[in-house]
């Protein structure tokens, strides 16, 4: 396996010389995010995101299935996380890296154990039939920061997918095609995003978001807060790296909270606008096989 | 001189009046082209067909993406461990390592020689580049014993840029035949600061102000990224460098 090539000693010295004196290669401000880019592909639950030169596909499918025996009312839901060769050469087939293990994990800590999709609501008969639902991630190219790139790519596809109509008489469950009844949007509770900080210096004083590639090899430490626009943290990953001061990290969480607000409102407009391009002729709301509820008492 | 400029793609047949037809010097091949025995010539890639009458030589300009060295191509290589009578430095990420020989500086010696640490960078020539073989590089003219201006890079920072626009930087006349002018234009705008291109795609850029090494950095980036042409180049630089008071 190659190794991943290094940044030469004068790289390294002149990035962190440079963020020393708040000067970023691109030139960003320290706090700046590089422009996120959002597209929906043909297909509902398929989102693809720039971040710079970081790009990452999330898609999300459904399938029907046994759910787990000790848990029989609730739905399967898993996300698969892939850095394939086209990457890195240095990322091979079948051989998860660190950095693969890293992300595969925020994103489940993130996403599943926050509890952002119900999964109750994806059972239909309990203990017997069940939706799968999985997010297949790939990178397509690594420029840094792929956590944050990755997490916003899955909200958004999970947000946009669609999962086929069921419907529930006498015992006999049916599973309606999209040409019968209109797909129905997932169940969804909150949308939290992973805001990363890296540390540079020997004491970790410099805190920097959303750093380039160049910056994450020279960096001496990372945070990944995740959390959702109200501001409630789901976690808050500090692996290994240099100490950080608790001031500063706290810090870190409310400029946390301002970026995953922005997100969201982005997020937000980018589907209302995806659901307005779909919405041909204002024919979507008639062909929903969904009502109201409204009692007509 | 080249007038005529065509495009042309794999397989091709190459229109006989656009090869050079000198008498005294043999036909010159370069990148992209393979001659057929007997007689045809194809070019094996997509790109510009350019020809040279006076040095009798053709080839074909395209941007590849991986650095395939050539003999006399000035090179920004990265050292990567010193063994008993070489460097091994890197050209390209993921390629076979070139060899600096230990005595290929200015007046070296078994005892005078440079000490490189591992990931220190040269701006070096290549000697040797053969393809079943790791490419040989060296720091000083064999001829004159001289550097000239070859050796290790100290402080700085190294930009990647496409091969194609390495070549333009590199060209004698990189503003007429090139389009270059983002560096003249730089200057012109007051920034003191080193340059050194290499073949190989890296710039290494340096000077005392890293304000102005980044800006210098980022104006051949986005000129590179962008395909800007000569006005857009100086229009970049102007909001660069306004950008960085």
């Amino acid at each position: 396996m190659p190794r991943e090539a290094e940044p030469s000693l004068n790289e390294k010295q002149f990035v962190l010389q440079a963020l020393q004196d708040s000067i970023r290669l691109d030139g960003r401000e320290l706090e700046q995010y590089r422009p996120l880019e959002l597209t929906f592909g043909d297909q509902y639950g398929v989102a693809d995101v720039t971040l710079g030169k970081t790009r990452v596909l999330a898609k999300a499918s459904a399938e029907l299935t046994v759910p787990y025996a000790d848990r029989p009312l609730d739905g399967i839901f898993n996300i698969a996380t892939e850095l394939s060769p086209m990457t890195s050469p240095a990322f091979e087939v079948n051989r998860p890296t660190e950095t693969e293990v890293l992300i595969s994990r925020l994103l489940e800590k993130t996403v599943r154990r926050s509890g952002a999709l119900d999964t109750e609501s994806l059972c239909l008969v309990a203990g017997q039939k069940c939706w799968s639902i999985r997010v297949d991630v790939h990178v397509l190219s690594h420029d840094g920061n792929l956590i944050d790139a990755a997490c916003f790519a899955v909200v958004a596809a999970l947000r946009h997918f669609r999962k086929p109509d069921t419907s529930m008489e006498g015992g006999v469950l049916t599973v309606y095609t999209p040409a019968e009844r209109e797909p129905v949007p997932l169940s969804w509770l909150h949308s939290p995003f992973c805001v990363t900080w890296s540390f540079f210096g020997e004491d970790g004083d410099i805190a920097v978001l959303d750093a380039t590639w160049m910056e994450e090899q020279v960096s001496s430490g990372s945070c990944t807060i995740s959390l959702n626009k109200h501001g409630e943290i789901c976690q808050i990953a500090k692996l290994g790296g240099v100490p950080v001061e608790a001031v500063s990290l706290l810090q870190c969480t409310n400029v946390a909270l301002i970026k995953a607000k922005d997100m969201s409102s982005k997020l937000d407009r980018w589907l209302t606008e995806d659901a307005k391009r779909r919405d041909k002729g204002g024919l979507l709301a008639e062909l929903s096989a969904e009502n109201d509820r409204v009692p007509d008492i | 001189m080249t007038t005529e400029r065509p495009l042309v793609l794999p397989g091709d047949t190459i229109p006989p009046h656009l090869i050079p037809s000198s008498t005294t010097k043999p036909l010159r091949l370069g990148p992209g082209l393979r001659h057929l025995p007997p007689s045809d010539i194809i070019p094996v890639v997509a790109g510009q067909l350019i020809t040279n009458h006076q040095k009798n030589s053709m080839w074909v300009e395209y941007n590849n993406n991986r650095y395939l060295p050539t003999p006399g191509d000035l090179i920004i290589a990265q050292i990567h461990r010193s063994g008993p009578d070489f460097y091994y430095c890197s050209l390209s990420p993921y390629t076979p390592h070139a060899t600096l020989p230990h005595l290929s500086f200015e007046s070296a010696t078994k005892k005078t020689r440079p000490q490189l640490q591992p990931g220190s960078i040269v701006y070096a020539r290549v000697v040797l580049a053969n393809k079943h073989m790791d490419p040989e590089v060296e720091c000083v003219s064999q001829s004159t014993g001289k550097s000239d201006g070859l050796g290790e890079l100290k402080g700085g920072m190294v930009f990647d840029v496409s091969l194609q626009f390495a070549r333009r930087l590199l060209m004698a006349k990189s503003r007429e035949e090139g389009k270059v002018e983002v560096l003249e234009a730089l200057g012109a705008e007051g920034l003191a600061f080193e340059i050194a291109v290499g073949r190989n795609g890296r710039v290494w850029v340096g000077g005392e102000d890293p304000k102005a090494v980044v800006v210098v950095g980022r104006a051949l980036k986005e000129t590179d990224e962008g395909r800007l042409g000569v006005e857009e180049q100086r229009k970049l630089v102007r909001r660069l460098v306004k950008g960085m008071k």
